[in-house]
């Protein structure tokens, strides 16, 4: 279990933030916490599983897909700061991430 | 049954990244036929095609946008392109239409999606091969929710996406539909595949002079690549809005042959038995035609075959009736052909030139028709036909009548 530091909160708002401004050719001032992915970004799921992907490998992180899967579908993310937090989570936790439901 | 009109196109070849540019190249009798740029050719028998300009990245990106593109192939964004360009050709906004009532139906052989496209990745490889993407990103694109699907009959595909287009109207399932195909088989695997054929013409230098159709000396087809799209409706919505009119479609014929998986029937019977059935769909006679588009495939028996079909049905009137094939310019697009031959069957009927058959140099005595040898003509036409025949003994013909203004 990875501790969350404020560095850690730092680059991952980075990583996200940047991600989005490049894929969805907006000004990074456009968007912000409350931004949604969909409507406002028109973007699409699959930017999740990129994401997921990038963290993986910058953080080394021992969970499988599916896990988040599981998780997702019950807490579903629709802001760019809920993306955060669950990105969080998913670091802090790793495998045990579906532990944070019991 | 509801009149079907054509009120949009849009195309990209070898020949230019938009409609005008293609026109005005396929009536100066322009080859875009070089030797290939996208890969080393050094160990292949063909060593030519007809590409469309690297140019295309550049002006894509203005039509597509990032996170899509890197979900298709290059040719997918060739179709989305053409359809965008198709869309605005025509006027409609889909903000303004019933979005049940509009449909997409596409002609796909095959993505693209080969040892050629070197930015695949393993997250977009499903994407990029859907034979369905390019319908679908259409739909996507504008939220179009009427019938929407992919069609494959190797070289009469997008002739057969036309006719399937043209019957969603006819039968009332819908007032707008984006037909068309884009296709690319310019890469080594298909080249080696279409070699060992003996199909692709081997006459690598000078690469314009290779697709010669209806000439003695003809050794095969030159690839092209590109794509082509049209928008069709029901001519009561568009005389609604107030559209410009190109043509009117007024019937076709798809028929098979069920004779080989790559030769065509002796003596153009398969051939002659689509263009009567589809002059008789669309209650055009013989005499009327004014111009045929030819499959003119620049191959020895698609050439001998359509020339002897064309006698067939147009009996004494064979030999006054002009007959070009624009693949002497644009190559043989595969999947896209029928589209782009579609459409320039229809520019033809509007602005009364018919493009030529290039490369006539040498005439083979025994293909004894007009040909529209090496410039265009000028002839005001009340309709013409566009053939596509395909290997597996898929035949098309569209018929096409002039609209009054």
């Amino acid at each position: 279990m990875a501790r969350i530091t404020e560095n850690t909160k730092n680059e991952v708002r980075e990583i996200v933030y940047s991600f989005f401004a490049e894929e969805c050719e907006v000004d990074r001032s456009q968007i912000n916490d409350n931004t949604n992915i969909i409507k406002d970004l028109d973007g699409d799921s699959l930017m999740f599983l990129e994401l997921i992907e990038i963290f993986k490998k910058k953080y080394t992180l021992d969970i499988e897909l599916k896990v988040i899967g599981k998780y997702a579908v019950k807490n579903p993310v629709a802001t760019i700061g809920e993306l955060i937090d669950m990105q969080l989570l998913i670091i802090e936790h790793e495998k045990r991430l579906l532990e944070l439901e019991k | 049954m509801k009149k079907v009109v054509v009120t949009g196109m849009g195309m990209i070849s070898s020949l230019g990244l938009d409609l005008e540019t293609n026109w005005a190249n396929l009536i100066s009798g322009k080859s875009g036929v070089k030797k290939i740029t996208r890969f080393d050719t050094g160990d292949l028998s063909t060593q030519i095609a007809a590409e469309v300009s690297p140019e295309f990245e550049e002006f894509s990106r203005a039509y597509v946008k990032k996170r899509a593109a890197s979900q298709m192939t290059r040719v997918t964004r060739m179709c989305l392109v053409a359809a965008k360009m198709a869309v605005t050709d025509s006027g409609i906004d889909f903000k303004n239409e019933d979005k049940t009532r509009c449909s997409v139906v596409i002609g796909v052989v095959n993505t693209g999606n080969s040892s050629v496209e070197k930015d695949t990745t393993t997250q977009n490889t499903v994407f990029k091969a859907m034979t369905n993407s390019m319908p679908a990103w259409i739909s996507l694109e504008y939220q179009l929710q009427g019938p929407n699907f992919a069609v494959n009959t190797a070289c009469a595909s997008s002739a057969y996406a036309i006719s399937m287009g043209c019957d969603l109207i006819r039968t009332n399932q819908a007032d707008i539909v984006l037909v068309g195909g884009a296709d690319s088989i310019i890469n080594p695997e298909e080249i080696r595949g279409f070699n060992a054929l003996y199909a692709l013409s081997v006459a690598n230098d000078p690469p314009e002079k290779a697709s010669r159709p209806f000439s003695k000396d003809r050794d095969g087809f030159v690839i092209g690549e590109g794509a082509g799209v049209l928008v069709l409706e029901s001519e009561p919505h568009a005389l609604a809005r107030k559209a410009r009119i190109r043509a009117e479609i007024a019937g076709h014929a798809l028929t098979s042959e069920g004779y080989n998986i790559m030769a065509p029937m002796g003596d153009g019977v398969g051939m002659a038995r689509t263009m009567e059935a589809a002059l008789r769909n669309s209650g055009v006679t013989p005499a009327e035609v004014g111009y045929i588009n030819a499959h003119g495939t620049s191959t020895e028996l698609n050439d001998r075959y359509e020339t002897m079909a064309i006698k067939r049905v147009f009996g004494e009137l064979a030999r006054h009736v002009p007959v070009s094939s624009t693949k002497s310019m644009l190559g043989h697009t595969i999947g896209a052909a029928g589209a782009m031959e579609g459409i320039i069957t229809v520019l033809s009927l509007q602005s009364g030139i018919l493009p030529p058959t290039i490369n006539y140099d040498n005439p083979d005595p025994d293909l004894d028709l007009d040909y529209i040898p090496n410039k265009a003509r000028e002839k005001d036409i009340q309709a013409a036909i566009s053939n596509s025949f395909g290997f597996g003994g898929h035949n098309a013909t569209l018929v096409f009548k002039k609209y009054p203004t």
